[in-house]
């Protein structure tokens, strides 16, 4: 397990990590999420031992990571970065070589990789005779292909066809199904709630949510739609209801409690037809907002 | 593993290189310049000269006999082939025609070579000489004394104080070749190697490669990879020389040669280790491709010093040089050529090369390892030094 515990960054006058603290569990998924500029890349540069701490720690199982352990870390910059003129097979296997892979142990990690995506053909080709979205599937077999012990990947999907993402996913839960903790940072929100099992939201340089998607969600209003075949205005003189919106014949209320719930139902039943009664599931992107605001 | 690292970045420094074909084509370019620049002077000394004589009179024949032995005794690469004429027109007739090279008479006073449309210079030379010594040794026996009783004490000879004039020579022209070896290969490999750090930074790949091995791996790795690579060069680029030079008049100097050309290959090492760690920086120092030509402008200034001073410096300025890191790279294994630098001065400027080298992979590597994340523009030295990694 990867703990951030009070990590800070500064670039002179700027805060761009501010006292950051998460876990990235064994075997879960956990997703990083913030907008541009909410240091990301930076909390991931940081974790991986590219830039300096300003302060606070990264723990491996509870201990200060070592250079050793953060080399067993599979990691995918943000940037991407491979050499422009040198074949695809021989780099994979020169950066597993770096990572302690034997070259044939590597050669073979790599074709399996390949064939995964499809890009068994490629393997003799130079990288920058490939499209972007292949440039990014060998970046991330570079991760990948040392059985590493944790990954951190940096926009792992952006530019992936909705085809890749999939296989990418699926890759990825493989790697969680052998208890590793991964994290990864998109800015598809999306993508995020279908993948992941943790959230991490970051803005500004703070977390500002943490938990599973469940969590984020329960840690909000409990909102009821209402609607009916007449004018809802009424529902604003019940008691025990918080009215968030009343618009013609439907009604968005927060019922203070399941008596309150139960009566609003009730007093609109003995009005007329209620055509829908349901509770509102605020979508990853509504949270999202809510929190980062 | 991570202490073979550099071994695994040394490999691919060189294969990537190996399998570049403007490196290749330009090595073989370069040594085919080298053979066929020998190979011109190896003919031109080597060529055979064959000249056909002829003459009409019996006075003539016995004076191209005395040419002919002059010619031959003066160069085992030279002959003669002698033929008779029975008069003038016909001895002319044959010069006319080609079968002669040049006719030897008499004339009125003193003795004529007529060639067809020149005297080829070589024979006239020796058979002027020739002409004039038997002609004075009849003129001196008539007279009743000697050729050698006329001439004595006239004879001057020259002496030079430093070892000879073609010593001299060639140590100029293999001091000047070794100059441009390693002007050549510390700037041309520097520049790549400059090149390939801010490739590695430009692309990011320094950011994968930086989590799984240290950065000073890295640069060990590429130092050593190009240092190997240039070493290689070099020796390929000398022994082409030295077996050249074997084949040329100047063959004899090749024992000397050999021994400073031992020192040179020791001072190259540790001198082009050195400006490759500074090349680095240079390249760290840059952002993107274009960032490298100003970055390591100041490199390009001391390498071309070091160039210049191999050439230009005299006297004690040579020799305070020669001790003076890096220019005793090559300025030393030049004095040792010359012979003005004893064994014990040149193993003292090699040992202050090594430390000031030590000196340099120190400093560099804070350099490299700070500057090598830093992706914004173009780092100072300063910025470089003191930004925190």
């Amino acid at each position: 397990m990867i703990a951030v515990k009070g990590l800070t960054r500064t670039f002179g006058d700027l805060v761009a990590v501010d006292d950051v603290t998460f876990d990235v569990t064994d075997g879960l998924m956990t997703g990083f999420v913030g907008g541009n500029g909410a240091g990301k890349t930076t909390t991931m540069r940081m974790v991986m031992g590219l830039l300096a701490m300003h302060g606070g720690e990264v723990l491996w199982n509870g201990a200060p990571i070592t250079a050793a352990e953060r080399r067993r870390v599979g990691y995918m910059p943000e940037e991407r970065g491979l050499y422009p003129k040198q074949k695809v097979l021989d780099q994979l296997v020169y950066l597993g070589e770096l990572s302690g892979m034997t070259a044939s142990a590597a050669r073979a990690s790599v074709t399996t990789h390949l064939e995964r995506f499809g890009l068994e053909d490629r393997a003799g080709e130079r990288v920058e005779k490939l499209s972007l979205g292949n440039q990014q599937r060998v970046q991330i077999i570079a991760a990948l292909m040392t059985e590493p012990d944790a990954l951190i990947l940096d926009e792992p999907f952006s530019g992936l066809d909705p085809q890749a993402v999939d296989s990418m996913a699926d890759l990825l839960r493989e790697h969680t199904a052998r208890g590793i903790p991964v994290l990864f940072s998109s800015h598809q929100l999306d993508l995020v709630e279908r993948l992941c099992d943790r959230l991490v939201v970051l803005a500004h340089g703070r977390v500002v949510a943490t938990g599973s998607v469940d969590e984020l969600r329960s840690g909000g209003p409990e909102l009821y739609r209402l609607t009916l075949d007449g004018d809802a205005g009424w529902v604003r003189d019940l008691a025990g209801i918080h009215v968030h919106d009343v618009d013609g014949t439907t009604a968005l209320v927060e019922p203070d409690d399941a008596g309150a719930r139960r009566a609003l139902l009730e007093a609109a039943v003995s009005r007329g037809d209620v055509l829908d009664f349901a509770k509102q599931v605020p979508a990853l992107s509504e949270i999202y907002r809510e929190v980062t605001a | 593993m991570t202490r073979h690292a550099w071994l695994t970045v040394a490999r691919r420094e060189i294969i990537t290189k190996l399998t570049d074909r403007a490196f290749i084509v330009g090595t073989l370019a370069l040594i085919g310049i080298l053979a066929a620049a020998l190979g011109v002077q190896a003919y031109v000394g080597s060529r055979a000269s064959e000249y056909a004589v002829v003459t009409s009179s019996a006075a003539a024949e016995r004076m191209a006999d005395a040419v002919k032995v002059a010619a031959e005794g003066a160069d085992d690469k030279t002959t003669v082939t002698l033929a008779t004429a029975p008069d003038d027109a016909a001895a002319t007739q044959r010069v006319r025609d080609g079968d002669a090279d040049v006719w030897i008479r008499e004339g009125t006073d003193g003795w004529v070579l007529t060639g067809k449309e020149e005297v080829p210079g070589d024979l006239e030379r020796v058979a002027t000489s020739a002409i004039r010594d038997a002609t004075l040794s009849e003129n001196a026996s008539a007279a009743g004394t000697s050729v050698e009783a006329l001439a004595r004490g006239s004879e001057v000879t020259t002496a030079v104080l430093d070892g000879d004039a073609d010593k001299a020579f060639i140590a100029q022209a293999v001091g000047f070749a070794l100059a441009m070896l390693f002007y050549l290969a510390s700037f041309t490999f520097g520049l790549a190697l400059a090149n390939s750090v801010v490739e590695e930074k430009a692309s990011r790949i320094v950011e994968i490669i930086t989590t799984k091995i240290p950065v000073r791996q890295l640069l060990t790795g590429k130092v050593a990879g190009n240092l190997a690579l240039a070493f290689a060069q070099m020796a390929i680029f000398v022994a082409v020389g030295l077996v050249g030079l074997s084949f040329t008049e100047y063959d004899r100097f090749l024992p000397a040669v050999s021994g400073a050309v031992g020192w040179f290959v020791a001072f190259f090492v540790v001198g082009f280790g050195l400006l490759a760690c500074l090349w680095a920086v240079a390249g760290a120092l840059a952002s993107r491709t274009e960032d490298v030509q100003s970055t390591s402008t100041p490199l390009t200034m001391l390498t071309m010093a070091v160039f210049f001073a191999a050439l230009l410096a005299e006297g004690s300025l040579k020799v305070v040089l020669s001790f003076v890191p890096p220019f005793s790279a090559v300025l030393m294994p030049i004095r040792v050529l010359e012979g003005s630098a004893p064994w014990w001065q040149a193993l003292l400027a090699l040992g202050l090369l090594v430390a000031a080298a030590a000196g340099v992979v120190a400093v560099a590597s804070r350099l490299y390892q700070r500057s090598l994340l830093q992706t914004q523009g173009k780092l100072s030295l300063r910025q470089a030094w003191s930004t925190p990694e």
